[in-house]
C-alpha cells in the first residue's frame, strides 16, 4: 500500500503545481485590475495593486465619465455593461443550443447509421476543420450581408448554429464508444431510430454532451472578430466587442491594462457562475452512464 | 485472467456498425439513408453555406491575381510556382512545425496526466472548475498577459528569475521565442484538453479496471494495456484537433511578436495573414492556404488511420 | 435576392426577411447620415465635438462615429469594401492610402476643392502634397501633423549631472556619435551604478539604459533612426512623394545604421531580444528602464500621463549637415468610392479640414497639432497650460526641417522585406551591407 500512497502524493504535488501555474496569471490580472494603468509601469515590480483604484471596474461597468476613465489611463468609449452581457447570453445560448444539437443529430448518423457514403461525408465534414478561418470570414460576411442580416442576432450566430466540424467530430467521437447493445435492444424492441436517438443516445451521451456544450459555449463567449463585424449595433453588440475598447486603440500603443484585466476577469465571471450552478450535475453526469 | 482479455473482447471490423437484424434486400442496398438523410441535412447545410463554399472559392481563388478590392484574374498555377521558390514560405513551414511540435507535445503529455489525476485523486468541482480557467480567456488576452508578465524589464517572472539570482532572460527573443508562444498556449489550452480527455476516461466501464485490479496490473500497466487503448476514438480526436489548431496559431503571435525577430515566429498563418490583408495578395495567400489545407488532411488522414479513430475497443463488451 | 433563392428551403430564410435588403438609400434631400469610422478612442471626444458642430451649422447632415481600435480597424475596413458596407467617410493613413486609390475606393477630391475654392495654403506646408496620389488627383484634406522629439526623464538626467540646457543643444556624428551619444552614455548606468562613460562599466548588467528603442524600425525608422539618417543628408528615395528607387543601399544610410546599432554593442540602447521580448517603450520609460526615449508627438500626452516618472522634451540632435531633421506626417479623411452621399460626406471632411474644428476645437483638446497653422499656435498654447513645452517638436515646422514621410506603392511589401533585414542587422545577425540586397529586392518592386 506504501507505494500507492506515495503515487497520490507525487499526483497531488504535481496537480498542486499544475494549479499554481494556472492560478498565478490569473492573480496577476486580479492585481492589475485593481491598479492604475498609468502607475502600472512605475511599480511593475510591486506584488499588489499599483495605487488601488476600482477605476477600471467601473470602466468597465460604464460608471465613469470621459475624464475619470482617461484620468486613469483608460479610453473614453462607453459601455452599457448590462445590454452586452445580455447579448453575449444570448449569442452563447443559442449558438451552443443549435450546435449540439444539430451536430448530435449528424453525429449520430456518422456513429451509428448505416448508409451509402457515410464515412465519405464524414471525412468532407472533418476537413472543414482544416479550412483556414481567413477564407471563411470574407464569402461568410458577404452572404450574411445579402441574406440582410447585419446586426442581427441571427447573423451573428448563423456560421456556427447548423454545424461546426467540432461538435460532429467530437460527438462521432463519443457516440462510437457507447456500447451498441442497447440500442440494439431497444431496435429489437421497435423503438425507430429517431426514437432511439432521443431517447437512448442523447440521455446516454449526457456526459460528452455536457463537455460539449461547456467548450461550445465558451468559445461563443470569447468569440470576438465575427460578432465585431456583423454585429457592432449597440443592439446586438456582444460583450468581447465592447470590451475591445480595453485594447490597444493606436498603432503601437499600450492597452489600457487595468481595464482590459477587469473586463476579461468581469467577462468570464457569468460563465464561471454557470459553472458553479450547473458545473456538479454537468460534470458528476460526465461518466458511464451506460450499460450495467 | 490477464489484462489482455480486455483488448481481446470481440469487436466488429473498423468503420462498420452491427446490424441488429436481417433487414429487406432494399434496406440494405440504402441501409438506413432516409433517417441519416433527416439526421445529417442541417448540419450539411451549414456545412454547404459556411464550410465548402468559401473553401471551393479560395480553391478557385488560388488560382487568380486578387486584390481582395478589386475581380479577381485568373492565371492559372503562377501562384502555385511562385510558392516554391518563397525563401519565407519554407521558413514559415519550419517556424510552424516547430511550434506544432512543441506544443502538441507539452499539451498532450500534461493534458493526459492532468486528466488521469483528475480522474483518479479528487471530485472536487473546484479543482475542474480551476483546471478549465484559463480557456475562459480570449486567446488575444492570455497573449498579452503572458506578455506583460515576461516582459524582459518589467515582467514578474524575469524579476522572479533575478532574484533567485539568475539572468534575466528573453522569452521573446529569436531562440525563446517559439518555445515560450508554445508554452502560452498549452497553458491555456491543457485544461481543455485534459477535459476532453476525461470525459473520454469516464466513459470507460469501471468493469474493465476492475478486471486488471483482479490480474494485479500495477497502475502503470493498467494505463499502457487499458486505459490508453480505450480511449483511442477521444485521444485521435485530441491529436487531430490539437494539430490542426496547432498549424493555425496566429493571435498569440499577432500580439506578441509579430513574426520577427527576424522571422522567427513568422508562422504559415501569420504569414497568410500578412499577405491577406496587409499587402492585400489574395491570390497567393490562397495558394498558400490551399497548400496548408492539403498539408493538414494528410496529416489528419495519417493519423486517423494509425490510431483507427474509428473503433473502439469497448464496442461490443 | 439572387443568393437568397440560392440557400432557400433552409429555415435562415424565413427569419432572414431577404425581401426587405434591396431599398434604395433615400436621396440627400432629406435628412442624411454619415457614417464615420476612426480608431483612437482618445481623439474620439474632439472629432464628436466636431461632429455636433457640423450638425448645428448643417442640421440636414448627422454623423455617426464608429470606432475600431487600430488591430481591427483595416481588416474591419476591408472586408466593409468587398461587401459594400464601408463607411462614408473614414480616417485614412499614408500607408495606406495609395493601394485604396489606387483600386478606385475612395473619391478624388479635386473637383470638390475646386468647385468650392478650398485654400489649401492654410494648411502646414507640404501637409496637403501628402494626400495627392501617383495619379495626381487628391484623395484627402489634411487634419493634423506629427514630428519627432526627444523625451527624457527629467529625474535622471539630473542625476546624471546634465543641465537641460545642453540637451536642446546636442549634435551627432556617425564617427563618435558626438555629444548626444556622451549624454546618452552618461545616461546609463549599469547594476553597479557605474554609468556608461565611466571605466568598469558592466555592459552585460545595465539597470537604466540611456536611451530606449522600439524596434528596428523596418523601412521607415520614423522615431527609430529617420531623424539621425535625414539630418546626415540622407533621403529615402530619388524623389518624394512617389520614389521610382529607394537609397537603402546608400553609405550615409549604412554609416547612420552602423553608429545607432553600436549603441547597441555599447549597452547604452537595449538589444534586440530585450525590446522584442518587453510590451513597449512606453512602459519601460514609465518604470525608469530608460533615461531617454525618442518619440513621435502623437505619443506625448502619454507620456506625461505616466505616474512615477517626470518628462521633459528636447529637440533631435544636430547632424552632420548642421541641421536638426524630423519626419513630416499626418492623417487625413478619406471618403469611400461608394458613399451613398459624397456630396454630404464631402462636407464633412471640409469641415474636418476647416478652422472651425481644427483650431477651435481640435487644438485646444493638446493631443494633436493640428494642421491649420494658425490652429498650430493654439495648440502649442493649449500644450503649455497643460505644463507641457512642445516647442522640441513645432521647431522643425518653424526651422523648416521637416521631411515629408515617404509615400510609396508598395509599401507593405517594403515593409516586409526592410523588417527582416533591419532586425537582422539590429541583432547583429547581419552587416549594414545585407542592405545592398535588401534595396535592391525593394527596387525591383518597382521595375
Amino acid at each position: 500500500m506504501a507505494r500507492v500512497r506515495w503515487g497520490r502524493v507525487a499526483g497531488w504535488a504535481v496537480l498542486v503545481l499544475v494549479m499554481l501555474v494556472t492560478l498565478f496569471p490569473f492573480y496577476w490580472m486580479l492585481r492589475t485590475s485593481f491598479s492604475n494603468t498609468r502607475a502600472l509601469a512605475a511599480g511593475a515590480a510591486d506584488l499588489l495593486p499599483v495605487d488601488f483604484t476600482l477605476g477600471a471596474y467601473r470602466r468597465v461597468l460604464g460608471l465613469s465619465s470621459t475624464a475619470e476613465a482617461v484620468a486613469e489611463g483608460g479610453s473614453s468609449g462607453t459601455v452599457n455593461f448590462w445590454l452586452y452581457l445580455r447579448n453575449s447570453i444570448v449569442v452563447a445560448t443559442i449558438t451552443t443550443a443549435g450546435q449540439v444539437f444539430f451536430g448530435a443529430l449528424a453525429a449520430y448518423a456518422f456513429a451509428r447509421l448505416r448508409w451509402p457514403g457515410r464515412n465519405a461525408v464524414f471525412t468532407l465534414f472533418v476537413t472543414a476543420l482544416m479550412v483556414p478561418p481567413i477564407f471563411t470570414t470574407l464569402p461568410n460576411f458577404v452572404l450574411i450581408k445579402e441574406l440582410g442580416l447585419l446586426n442581427t442576432f441571427l447573423g451573428i450566430v448563423l456560421p456556427h448554429l447548423l454545424m461546426t466540424p467540432f461538435a460532429v467530430f467530437f460527438l462521432r467521437q463519443f457516440f462510437l464508444g457507447i456500447n451498441a447493445g442497447v440500442e440494439e435492444a431497444a431496435r429489437i424492441d421497435g423503438a425507430g431510430h429517431v426514437r432511439t436517438f432521443f431517447r437512448i443516445v442523447l440521455p446516454m451521451s449526457r456526459g460528452p454532451i455536457a463537455t460539449l456544450a461547456i467548450l461550445t459555449y465558451i468559445t461563443s463567449w470569447n468569440d470576438y472578430f465575427w460578432p465585431l463585424l456583423v454585429g457592432k449595433a449597440e443592439n446586438v453588440r456582444v460583450l468581447t466587442v465592447a470590451l475591445g475598447i480595453f485594447r490597444s486603440q493606436t498603432p503601437q500603443g499600450s492597452p489600457d491594462w487595468a481595464g482590459l484585466m477587469a473586463a476579461t476577469l468581469f467577462a468570464a465571471l457569468p460563465i464561471m457562475a454557470l459553472f458553479a450552478v450547473l458545473g456538479r450535475r454537468v460534470i458528476d453526469s460526465i461518466g458511464y452512464t451506460g450499460v450495467k | 485472467m490477464t489484462s489482455d482479455t480486455v483488448r481481446a473482447a470481440p469487436r466488429t471490423p473498423p468503420g462498420t456498425v452491427p446490424e441488429p437484424t436481417p433487414p429487406p434486400p432494399l434496406r440494405r442496398r440504402l441501409g438506413d439513408l432516409p433517417v441519416a438523410v433527416l439526421f445529417v441535412l442541417p448540419a450539411a447545410i451549414g456545412f454547404a453555406l459556411f464550410y465548402l463554399w468559401p473553401a471551393v472559392r479560395g480553391a478557385y481563388l488560388s488560382l487568380t491575381r486578387y486584390n481582395v478590392l478589386t475581380p479577381p484574374r485568373f492565371i492559372g498555377l503562377e501562384n502555385y510556382e511562385k510558392l516554391f521558390g518563397d525563401r519565407l514560405f519554407w521558413n514559415a513551414l519550419k517556424v510552424t512545425a516547430e511550434y506544432v511540435v512543441l506544443n502538441i507535445v507539452s499539451q498532450t503529455v500534461i493534458s493526459m496526466l492532468l486528466a488521469v489525476l483528475l480522474y483518479r485523486l479528487t471530485k472536487s468541482m473546484v479543482v475542474r472548475g480551476i483546471v478549465l480557467l484559463p480557456y475562459l480567456v480570449a486567446n488575444v488576452v492570455v497573449a498579452l498577459v503572458w506578455f506583460w508578465m515576461l516582459d524582459f524589464q518589467l515582467g514578474v517572472v524575469n524579476n522572479v528569475i533575478e532574484w533567485l539570482g539568475f539572468d534575466r532572460v528573453a522569452f521573446f527573443g529569436s531562440d525563446l521565442a517559439i518555445p515560450t508562444i508554445a508554452g502560452i498556449n498549452t497553458w491555456r489550452h491543457m485544461g481543455y484538453t485534459a477535459l476532453l480527455i476525461f470525459a473520454g476516461l469516464q466513459m470507460i466501464p469501471p468493469s474493465v479496471y476492475e478486471a486488471a485490479a483482479i490480474d494485479g496490473a500495477s497502475e502503470w500497466r493498467t494505463f499502457w494495456r487499458v486505459t490508453l487503448p480505450l480511449l483511442r476514438p477521444v485521444m485521435a480526436l485530441v491529436m487531430v484537433l490539437s494539430v490542426i489548431g496547432s498549424f493555425q496559431v496566429f493571435d498569440t503571435i499577432a500580439v506578441t511578436t509579430s513574426g520577427g525577430p527576424i522571422n522567427a515566429t513568422r508562422v504559415i498563418y501569420f504569414y497568410i495573414y500578412d499577405l491577406a490583408f496587409n499587402r492585400f495578395n489574395f491570390g497567393y495567400a490562397a495558394a498558400l492556404s490551399s497548400v496548408l489545407f492539403v498539408l493538414l488532411a494528410g496529416i489528419a488522414y495519417v493519423q486517423l488511420r494509425l490510431s483507427r479513430a474509428g473503433e473502439s475497443d469497448l464496442r461490443g463488451s | 435576392m439572387k443568393r437568397c433563392l440560392a440557400v432557400a428551403g433552409a429555415a435562415v430564410l424565413l427569419l432572414s426577411g431577404c425581401g426587405a435588403q434591396e431599398e434604395p438609400e433615400q436621396a440627400a434631400a432629406g435628412p442624411v447620415t454619415i457614417d464615420y469610422w476612426l480608431w483612437d478612442t482618445a481623439q474620439q471626444p474632439q472629432y464628436q465635438a466636431c461632429a455636433d458642430a457640423f450638425h448645428k451649422a448643417n442640421p440636414q447632415y448627422t454623423v455617426k462615429i464608429t470606432q475600431y481600435g487600430w488591430d481591427d480597424y483595416w481588416n474591419t475596413l476591408t472586408t466593409a469594401f468587398v461587401s459594400g458596407t464601408a463607411p462614408d467617410v473614414f480616417v485614412g493613413h499614408l500607408s495606406r492610402y495609395p493601394e485604396l486609390a489606387a483600386q478606385g475606393q475612395i473619391l478624388p477630391l479635386d473637383e470638390y476643392v475646386t468647385k468650392d475654392k478650398v485654400d489649401l495654403s492654410i494648411y502646414q506646408d507640404g501637409l496637403a502634397d501628402l494626400w495627392v496620389a501617383k495619379d495626381g488627383k487628391r484623395y484627402g484634406l489634411p487634419k493634423d501633423f506629427d514630428t519627432v522629439a526627444v523625451i527624457y526623464n527629467t529625474d535622471l538626467l539630473k542625476k546624471a549631472g546634465i543641465k537641460p540646457e545642453e540637451m536642446a543643444e546636442l549634435s551627432w556624428n556617425p564617427q563618435d556619435g558626438g555629444t548626444y551619444e556622451k549624454v546618452i552614455a552618461r545616461l546609463t548606468v549599469d547594476k553597479n551604478g557605474k554609468r556608461g562613460d565611466e571605466p568598469g562599466f558592466d555592459k552585460k548588467n545595465v539597470a537604466t539604459y540611456g536611451l530606449g528603442l522600439n524596434g528596428s524600425g523596418a523601412g521607415f525608422g520614423q522615431t527609430e533612426w529617420s531623424m539621425y539618417a535625414m539630418s546626415n543628408g540622407w533621403q529615402y528615395g530619388d524623389k518624394n512623394p512617389w520614389p521610382t528607387t529607394f537609397n537603402y543601399a546608400d553609405p550615409k544610410f549604412k554609416e547612420t545604421i552602423k553608429w545607432f546599432t553600436s549603441l547597441i554593442d555599447k549597452g547604452y540602447m537595449p538589444t534586440m531580444d530585450i525590446v522584442s521580448s518587453g510590451v513597449g517603450q512606453i512602459d519601460a520609460y514609465g518604470a525608469g528602464k530608460y533615461a531617454m526615449v525618442t518619440e513621435g508627438s502623437w505619443n506625448t500626452k502619454t507620456y506625461w500621463n505616466l505616474k512615477g516618472v517626470k518628462s521633459a522634451l528636447a529637440p533631435t540632435p544636430i547632424g552632420p549637415t548642421g541641421k536638426r531633421a524630423s519626419l513630416f506626417n499626418g492623417l487625413a479623411d478619406n471618403i469611400s468610392a461608394t458613399s451613398d452621399n459624397p456630396d454630404a460626406a464631402w462636407a464633412w471632411v471640409k469641415f474636418l479640414g476647416s478652422p472651425a474644428c481644427q483650431e477651435d476645437i481640435v487644438a485646444k483638446e493638446a493631443i494633436v497639432f493640428p494642421a491649420i497653422k494658425t490652429a498650430t499656435v493654439k495648440a502649442e498654447q493649449a500644450f503649455k497650460d497643460a505644463g507641457i513645452d512642445v516647442k522640441p517638436f513645432t521647431m522643425h515646422v518653424e526651422q523648416g526641417t521637416t521631411h515629408l514621410a515617404p509615400i510609396a506603392e508598395h509599401w507593405a511589401d517594403i515593409t516586409a522585406t526592410m523588417t527582416e533585414t533591419m532586425d537582422a542587422i539590429f541583432s547583429f545577425k547581419a552587416d549594414v551591407n545585407s542592405l545592398d540586397q535588401a534595396n535592391a529586392t525593394v527596387n525591383g518592386l518597382f521595375g
